[in-house]
């Protein structure tokens, strides 16, 4: 039996170091650790959750496969994460190349893009408060790309604001200052829900 | 406390930034911090707020699906194979070089492993030793018949390959050591 199978407060160095020597079970609890977060990220990031779910496997692997070539210098976290984000923005591009959007005319004589909700698919299907769930959506769409990112890293990621200029390569007090000013318009947007 | 309108202000902006940053959480603010959120209606606000607001994206997590983990610690044993059998091509490859150079310089006698042998061999030693004596001599025949026949530089740079794969065993070594040069540095 592996020793990780009892211990799973055991920290990500410490895991990856077993998961090195071929513990798979240590590797199993860093999977735990990560999945839902990885997977709500991603689901953000694409738009899919059945998609989010098939990336945040792949992410897991491909760290696996790469796990010799991991720098200790930065957390497992982020360095998992930088792949999460990667795979998700190659999908993103490669979907783009094969998808035609469907317009529609609004009452205004403007053409609008026809989204058409798949709940299994949403991001935030999962949650019972259908209102929220749209607003949620639509709050995090509407935000600038920089501000983006930076809330789901942190939100759905769960990344530290150290983490997050460790990502992004940003000085940490401008991950500070982008996600203030994200937040404040988060708070004036889900003002009913808060 | 607060002494003047702009020092509010300036305030208000860095403690903001820091209940952002803790989501609501008050824990890490200091004295000075505190007694400004006590008189501060702006910021008690920002403060009840960002919690509700961690706790609605807490919300937006969705939970764990076991499928992934499952299929996910399914893939690791092949990679894991596949990792092993990378990792000691060159150590393989290396040996296979150095092996060959050894029998080039006539450094592995062929008939006389058997005499390397423990005295109480049994038909089985027997049948290996000469099966590696067979295979020596015959590499060590090849091996000869190429240095007579090739060009010194070609001898010379096969050598260079030899010394290239030695140094790549040392750091393909070098690369297991590394994790436990890290725990160190914790």
């Amino acid at each position: 039996m592996a020793v990780t199978e009892k211990t799973p407060q055991l920290s990500d160095e410490r895991l990856v170091e077993l998961s090195l020597d071929g513990d798979e079970g240590a590797f199993g609890i860093l999977v735990r650790r990560y999945q839902r977060r990885l997977t709500a990220f991603l689901g953000q990031l694409v738009g899919d959750m059945e998609l989010a779910r098939e990336l945040s496997q792949e992410a897991f692997i491909r760290a696996w496969s790469a796990l010799e070539r991991f720098n200790p210098k930065y957390r497992f976290s982020t360095w998992l994460f930088r792949i999460a984000h990667n795979l998700g923005i190659d999908q993103l591009r490669r979907r783009r190349l094969l998808t035609t959007p469907l317009y529609r005319t609004d009452s205004e004589g403007d053409e609008v893009e026809v989204v058409v909700p798949d709940l299994d698919k949403d991001p935030l299907g999962h949650l019972e408060n259908r209102i929220l769930a749209s607003e949620l959506r639509e709050v995090i769409d509407s935000l600038r790309p920089e501000y983006r990112e930076l809330v789901l890293l942190r939100h759905f990621g769960g990344l530290s604001y150290q983490d997050i200029a460790d990502f992004t390569e940003m000085p940490l007090g401008t991950v500070k200052n982008k996600l203030f000013r994200a937040h404040s318009v988060l708070r004036k947007a889900l003002t009913d829900f808060l | 406390m607060i002494r003047g309108e702009a020092l509010v202000a300036t305030d208000c902006q860095t403690i903001q930034e820091m209940l952002a940053e803790n989501g609501g959480g008050l824990e890490r603010l200091d004295g000075a911090e505190s007694r400004h959120l006590e008189v501060c209606p702006d910021c008690r606000e920002v403060a009840a707020a960002e919690m509700a607001l961690g706790l609605l994206f807490a919300k937006a997590i969705p939970p764990a699906d076991p499928v992934v983990e499952k299929r996910v610690l399914a893939a690791l044993r092949p990679v894991q194979i596949r990792r092993r059998i990378v990792a000691f091509l060159p150590v393989a490859a290396s040996l296979l070089v150095a092996l060959v150079g050894a029998v080039m310089v006539g450094g592995v006698p062929g008939s006389g492993i058997l005499g390397l042998l423990p005295k109480f061999s049994t038909q089985g030693w027997m049948a290996f030793g000469t099966s590696v004596s067979d295979w020596s001599a015959a590499v060590a025949t090849g091996a000869r018949a190429a240095a007579a026949t090739l060009d010194p530089a070609f001898l010379v740079g096969a050598g260079l390959v030899s010394i290239f794969g030695l140094v790549w065993v040392a750091l393909t070594a070098l690369r297991w050591r590394r994790v436990s040069l890290w725990r160190d540095d914790q």
